[in-house]
Parts: C-alpha cells; structure tokens; sequence
C-alpha cells in the first residue's frame, strides 16, 4: 500500500486528559462479507477543525461514519469521540448528526420535531436561533412529510445541530440537492464553524470540500490516502497541466523534465508536470511553445491521480 | 423520555388508520350490532357484552397499530435518528412501550363511553372500574406481538401482518361474533386464543362472575410467548440497524 499522507497520522493518539481529539478512531477495520469497508483507518480531528471526507462511492465514508458514531461496532481498533465511547458522547450530547438519508418520520410539524430533538439535549439552542441557522423560519408549522427535498435537508440539518453539540457529523450532506440549496446550505454552515465547532463531513463534491474544509482526508478502500490542506493535497501529487499546441512527432515531450504524464487531444498535447517551471523552460528551449497554457491541478485531478496511484 | 412519548403520541392521533381502525371502527360496529339485534338475549345484556367486545377489539387495533409504527420508524431511519440523539435504546424502547399502552385508552374509552352514553348501559361502579383495568392492562400481550412484528417486518408487511393477525385474533376470539355461535370445533381453537381469554375476563366481570383461572392462565402464556417473540425481533432488528 502506498501510504500518501502529508501529516502522518500518529500511531497512538494522545488522549491527554485535558482535551482529546473530537474524533479519533484508531487502526478501525469493518467487514461486511468479504467485503472491507474500512480498512485499519487511523484518523484524529482535534476540536475546532472542518474536515472534509472525500472519496467516490464505495470507499468507506458512511462506514466509517458510522463506526465514529458508534453506530457501527468495529471489527477491530477503536473509535472514540472527545475521547468517550461513542455512544457515551452521544449520550451526553456531544454529538450531532445527520446520516446520509432518513430521520423525518410523517405527521409532525418541523416545530414539534424539532422541539422534541432539542428536548433530549441538555443545553440545546434557542429553537427560533435553529430555525434561522438552518433557514427554514417558514416552515415552522409544515408538516415534515409535505417538504421538498432540498427543504427536508435543510430540516434534517436543523436537527443535528438544535442541541449545540462540540461536533457536528454530516454524510453527504448535499447529495440531492441542486446548484442553489447547496449554496444556502453551505451559507448556514459557515456560520457554524465560525463558533468553533468541529465539524466533519462526507461528500464526493471536490469543489465543497476545497471550499469548505481546513482539512481534506480522502479515502480509497477503506483507507486514508492523503489527508491535509487542500492545497497540500493538490502540491503532493504535483500536477500542474502544461499544454501546447501539437506540430508534428510529440512523444519526445513526455520525456522532458518534471513531466509524469502526457495526452494528446484535439490536436493539444497536455503533460501533467510535477515541475512546470522546468517543463516551460524546457518546451521553450525546445522551440516547441505554441499556444502555452499552464493551469494549476484543481483537486478533482488531485483525487484522481491520488486514486489511480491507489488502484495500482 | 416524555417529550418521546409526547411525540408520538401527537403522530398516533394524526393516523388514520389508527383513528378508523382503533376508534371509529368499534364505535360503529357497536352502535350496528347492538341496534340491529344482531347480538343474542336480553337487549341491555347485547349492549353490555357487545361493549366490552368492541373495547376490546378497538383496544386490539390500537395495539398493533403501535407496532407498526415501528417498521415504519425503522424505514423511515427515525431509529437510527433516535440512536443519535441522547436518549438510551432502554427509553426509546419504554418510550414505544408507554405510547402503546396510552395508545388504547382512546379506544376503550370511545366504545364504553357510547354503551353508557348512547346504549344506556348500567352497571356497578367497581365492575366499571374493574372493565376499565382489565380492558388497558390486558393489551400488554398484544402490543407486544405488535412489536415484534414491527421489529421483524420491514413497513409495508409489518402494517398488513398486523391488521391481519389483529382481524383474525378478534374474529377467532369471538369479539365479532359470540364463540357460542361458532361449531364446536372452532368453539375449541377460539377458547386457547388470547383475544377470547382477553375480552372473556371483562365479559365475566361485566355479569358478576369472576375470571377463570383458565382464562389467567392462557393469557399470561400468550403474554410471555409474545415478551419472547418481542424481544427476539428487537435483537434481530438491532443487528441489521
């Protein structure tokens, strides 16, 4: 396995008794069948961060999730949040969430659903300061099974954070929602994070977790396969695209310096640099500069590369 | 815990299946067996008996009911919601409990109510009181077979098992007809039922007699049967959750 990280994640997470991890979980392995969802993960989010899981369909995030969450056992390892049993944290109302789908039963108001989700915790928000947070104040007196779908996120979101829990767990918070409730929801998240709460979420959307995270962990098969900034992320794999306009015989461009990967379309030959400077450089010395583009990886070609790498 | 009950008691109400099956269904039933002469003997007699039938056959449905409620909860991921806030499994499970056995009182009351309202039925306060009792608490054996289907069964058939079992126990049970108008081979099957034993307790009380040790014993082994048959299909439901 080649293991990408930027930040290693420590073999044993400190759980000093001042203030552990928010989320730690440590070498967690869960089989289903002979499938391994999750793969001996190792994974620590210090309080305060917003983390972005990321990976494509099948890589573990929801079971991963759920083994944070406890509700999943894992096979092996542990998981720990505030460096409590999970179900304890959740007990003691550290924790909000909102699982990937369900959670709105028929025949109650948003008002009493929410009413009653805040009454479990001990210390909840206002209930008129929730329904702001999550912009649906009009929607108080609805039924919650007469909602549309972006509308329902949005409630389902109010739930997991009416009890002001420390963290705030989201699986594909904005799967099925279009261009403009995603932008709203995101709006109200900011906020959230504004007052240090941690938060982490799962999406496949590479743009919201280069926009909204501080952290960006990806996973493959179960598996941490770069964890850091989003901008680290996309300097480790190294990929500015470099591309010219093609004139003739070109193959000899993939063995000029810092190139690592090189396509030719549509009469464009574009070469994956880990080193553009020294490819331009290059490519001009070479006389081959016709039509010159250099664009920085965004972290869609990141996650690509990253999982290829995996796949190989 | 009580803001769950709350809960779900607002969503029982708001049911329709609920309210047609646990309340007006018994009501009306009542109301056209006792006026049309259907039942057999003395017409107060007919009112008294058919009463503590119709309670018990909307006690029956409220029951169940309850417990569909939880295949439809587990489909809707309202459980696995529950089990991320803070409340404990042991509250959501009591909570589900409480609601069942507050769940009934609507239907008993309904159809007592309209034997001492609309059929003028009299009867001494402590038999009163004694129907009352035995009518809620007898529904605990119920409300447990309801549950474990609801674990069980995932919503569609957890919904159409329990308005199936409920029909036939209060058919069987001789709540829409008296067993004494069966044949006597069905006669035999319907007096080992629970819903015979669970209505036949009231019937006696009603005209002064007391409960037979029989009619104890049938319902406490059909009261345990489903406690296992309950807890057995929560454990299942918990392993898949």
């Amino acid at each position: 396995m080649i293991y990408w990280g930027l930040r290693c994640p420590p073999t044993v997470v400190p759980m000093t008794a001042k203030s552990p991890d928010a989320v730690s979980l440590t070498s967690a392995t869960k089989h289903f069948g002979p499938v391994r969802a999750v793969d001996g993960l190792t994974l620590a989010i210090p309080r305060g961060q917003t983390v972005a899981l990321l990976g494509p369909n099948g890589a573990g995030k929801s079971t991963t999730i759920a083994l944070l969450l406890g509700l999943l056992p894992p096979d092996s390892g542990r998981a720990a949040l505030f460096g409590l049993d999970p179900e304890q944290a959740v007990r003691q109302g550290l924790v909000g969430a909102m699982p990937q789908e369900g959670g709105l039963i028929p025949r109650v108001t948003v008002r009493e659903l929410l009413a009653f989700v805040s009454g479990t915790y001990a210390a909840p928000l206002p209930l008129d300061r929730v329904l702001a947070l999550a912009r649906i104040g009009d929607l108080r007196d609805r039924r919650v099974d007469r909602l549309s779908g972006g509308q329902a996120q949005r409630v389902r979101f109010a739930m997991a954070v009416c009890g002001d829990p420390g963290l705030i767990v989201l699986d594909e918070p904005t799967a099925a929602l279009d261009v403009e409730a995603r932008r709203e929801f995101w709006d109200g998240m900011r906020g959230l994070a504004s007052q240090g709460k941690t938060i982490l979420f799962s999406t496949h959307y590479l743009d919201e977790a280069d926009e909204h995270a501080d952290r960006v962990v990806v996973l493959g098969h179960g598996r941490v396969i770069a964890d850091g900034t989003s901008a680290e992320i996309k300097r480790a794999v190294a990929l500015t695209t470099v591309s010219v306009t093609a004139d003739g015989e070109s193959a000899w461009l993939a063995t000029l310096p810092g190139v690592r990967h090189m396509e030719i379309r549509g009469g464009r030959v574009h070469l994956r640099s880990g080193d553009s400077d020294a490819t331009v450089m290059a490519l001009a010395r070479a006389g081959a500069v016709r039509g010159l583009e250099v664009v920085p990886a965004d972290l869609e070609d990141a996650f690509v590369a990253l999982t290829a790498k995996e796949n190989a | 815990m009580w803001g769950y009950v709350r809960l779900e008691l607002i969503r029982t109400m708001r049911d329709g299946g609920y309210v047609i099956f646990g309340i007006v269904m018994p009501v009306v039933m009542y109301l056209v067996f006792t006026n049309l002469g259907l039942a057999p003997g003395d017409r107060h007699d007919a009112a008294i008996y058919t009463m503590v039938s119709m309670a018990a056959y909307g006690a029956l449905g409220g029951a169940f009911n309850n417990g569909s409620g939880i295949a439809e909860d587990r489909a809707a991921g309202w459980l696995r919601q529950l089990r991320l806030t803070p409340l404990t499994p042991a509250q959501v499970v009591a909570g589900k409990v409480v609601t069942g056995v507050a769940g009934v009182v609507p239907s008993i009351a309904a159809v007592l109510l309209t034997g001492l309202l609309v059929n003028h039925v009299t009867l001494p306060p402590q038999r009163w009181l004694a129907i009352v009792v035995l009518l809620w608490a007898g529904t605990v054996p119920f409300s447990l077979l309801g549950l474990g289907n609801g674990y069980r069964l995932s919503g569609q058939s957890a919904a159409m098992a329990n308005i199936a079992t409920m029909l036939t126990l209060a058919i069987l049970g001789g709540l829409w007809v008296p067993v004494e108008n069966f044949p006597s081979w069905l006669r035999a099957i319907a007096e080992w039922t629970p819903s015979n034993s669970y209505a036949g307790l009231s019937w006696r009380i009603a005209f002064g007699d007391v409960p037979t040790v029989r009619q104890v014993v049938i319902l406490s082994a059909w009261l345990l049967v489903f406690a296992v048959y309950a807890v057995y299909g929560y454990r299942r439901a918990g392993r898949r959750a």
